[in-house]
């Protein structure tokens, strides 16, 4: 009889020979990367939002100018933290977002709004069409995560999946920006399906992305602005910019009330407009973060719900397979490249 | 100091060594789909680093696989996290035909494994690598890595041993070719 370590090796050996790697590896890495580099651009603009409110401040500081950069930074960093954390725990941020252009899958530019709201670790995210019809609806609270499509009338409630707010990781440089998305919706990103990218900026995420901000320094005062009659310090990007950034900011507030992000030259185009409120947390805004569940809806498995909205995703490469996060791993789910295949649970290491 | 390498010669060393990485990365994932997508994100890791590396790219391509496969594959950054979500899962195909013998059976315990524990089996057995080796691409002590595959290799001689009993139980060694 063999060694088993015998038998293993040719039993992988086996397992294996048929395979061949796929052409134009480096050519999709060439792709992905430069849509990669996009996106992350558009990711900065929750750098964008933090940077905005400290440039005011240090515009406001006195001395701060005299101090150099480095006394100003620590000095406006200080004044910023104090403004967002006031707005955190106590507002509830909530956003209409509109994004248009690259999607994931290689499709063609779609338009999309959302409307999101984040407080402490709960969020909401409820994606329209361009007619301006609900999509679905997805929200996190209480360690259980929620999905909703309208379009077709079922929902599923899964606990232990999706992620709480309080999950920003730290900015690595200017280059890497933190992740706005990553403390919002799991399973599809609000305003882009499929784009792995959202605007959502709690206050607790954007105090977070200060330090960078400041250290970089994306962000100039461009000038002053109404917008929606409120009168507000406008910011841009610097010239030669990845993106393009533009941020008002609310008077006294140091809480941006909107913002636009362009794609710069040479990138895919992307263009995101957000309208932010900050809402106190009466009992009425607080129902905002909660998903409703319309009557007459089915519940249904969480995967029945996800393949139908995945399969409208514009473009040609689309996932074969859907691997949900959990706390305590995966939950894998297959389906057929044609999607027409019944879901096939798969194992976990 | 290293000379600028060429995407050409990226797409060279993968038409040579890409379907050997390929096998590995299904080996630690369980499934082709998995293991393109695993390898796919690898390359993409080393591509920005490609026109200065100084070094073994088959190296660092293993090495990347390996850790993308145990932990780096969820903090692989916000459109990993979202491809994430969408990304081909693993799963070993079923043997439909009934025609499995032992070899077959253990590679599917070995996609059962914990994942730690069946990359150093597929590092150790697949690759040949020594524990040593073992233990540098994984990041951890050689100890560990003697550990883990001895941990592994021991759930595979029980699976071995109970299949010699049932074949020797249903009269005769066939099953094990």
């Amino acid at each position: 009889m063999k060694d088993v370590e015998d038998l293993l090796r040719e039993g992988m050996e086996r397992f294996t020979s048929d395979l061949r790697a796929p052409a134009g590896m480096t050519r999709r890495a060439v792709q992905r990367r430069h849509r990669r580099l996009a996106l992350r651009s558009a990711a900065a603009v929750t750098t964008a939002l933090a940077a905005a409110a400290v440039i005011l401040v240090a515009v406001e500081v006195p001395g701060a100018s005299r101090g150099g950069p480095a006394v100003a930074s620590a000095a406006v960093v200080k004044r910023v933290d104090n403004a967002l954390s006031a707005a955190e725990p106590g507002d509830i941020a909530q956003m209409t977002v509109t994004t248009s252009g690259v999607t994931a899958f290689g499709g063609p530019a779609v338009t999309t709004t959302a409307e999101e709201w984040s407080y402490r670790d709960q969020w909401r995210s409820v994606t329209h069409s361009s007619a301006g019809h609900p999509l679905y609806d997805e929200g996190f609270a209480g360690s259980v995560y929620t999905l909703v499509s309208y379009q077709t009338r079922t929902w599923a409630r899964e606990p232990g999946l999706g992620r709480a707010v309080a999950g920003l990781s730290s900015p690595a440089g200017c280059g890497l920006v933190p992740v706005p998305g990553r403390a919002a919706p799991q399973l599809f990103q609000p305003g882009l399906p499929g784009a792995g990218f959202s605007a959502s900026s709690p206050p607790a995420a954007a105090a977070r992305s200060l330090r960078a901000a400041v250290a970089c320094g994306n962000l100039v005062v461009a000038g002053r602005q109404r917008v929606d009659g409120i009168e507000t310090t406008e910011l841009t990007s610097r010239p030669g910019s990845l993106i393009s950034e533009t941020v008002w900011v609310g008077p006294g507030t140091y809480l941006p009330v909107r913002m636009v992000v362009r794609s710069g030259a040479g990138q895919p185009a992307f263009r995101l407009t957000a309208d932010i409120s900050w809402l106190a947390p009466t009992a009425r805004n607080l129902a905002k973060l909660t998903v409703p569940i319309p009557a007459g809806f089915r519940q249904v498995q969480l995967m029945a719900v996800v393949l139908p909205i995945v399969q409208q995703f514009p473009g040609k490469q689309k996932p074969r397979t859907i691997c949900l996060p959990a706390p305590a791993g995966s939950t894998c789910q297959r389906v057929s490249s044609s999607y027409g295949g019944a879901l096939a649970p798969v194992p976990q290491p | 100091m290293a000379a600028d390498r060429s995407t050409a010669e990226l797409e060279r060393f993968l038409a040579e060594r890409a379907d050997h990485l390929l096998r590995t990365a299904v080996l630690l994932t369980g499934s082709k789909e998995a293991g393109e997508d695993l390898l796919q994100t690898a390359v993409e890791r080393l591509l920005p680093r490609w026109r200065r590396f100084d070094g073994d790219p088959e190296g660092y391509l293993r090495r990347t696989l390996c850790n993308l496969a145990t932990d780096g594959y969820r903090r692989a950054g916000v459109w990993r996290q979202k491809e994430r979500l969408l990304r081909t899962a693993a799963r070993p195909s079923p043997d439909a035909t009934g025609d499995v013998d032992l070899r077959d059976a253990l590679v599917r315990l070995l996609l059962q494994l914990p994942v730690r524990q069946r990359a150093v089996l597929v590092l150790r057995y697949w690759e040949q690598l020594t524990d040593a080796e073992t233990a540098a691409i994984l990041g951890c002590a050689e100890g560990t890595v003697k550990s883990a595959g001895s941990r592994g290799l021991a759930r595979m001689r029980e699976l071995a041993a109970d299949w010699n009993g049932t074949a020797a139980m249903c009269g005769g060694e066939g099953r094990q070719s």
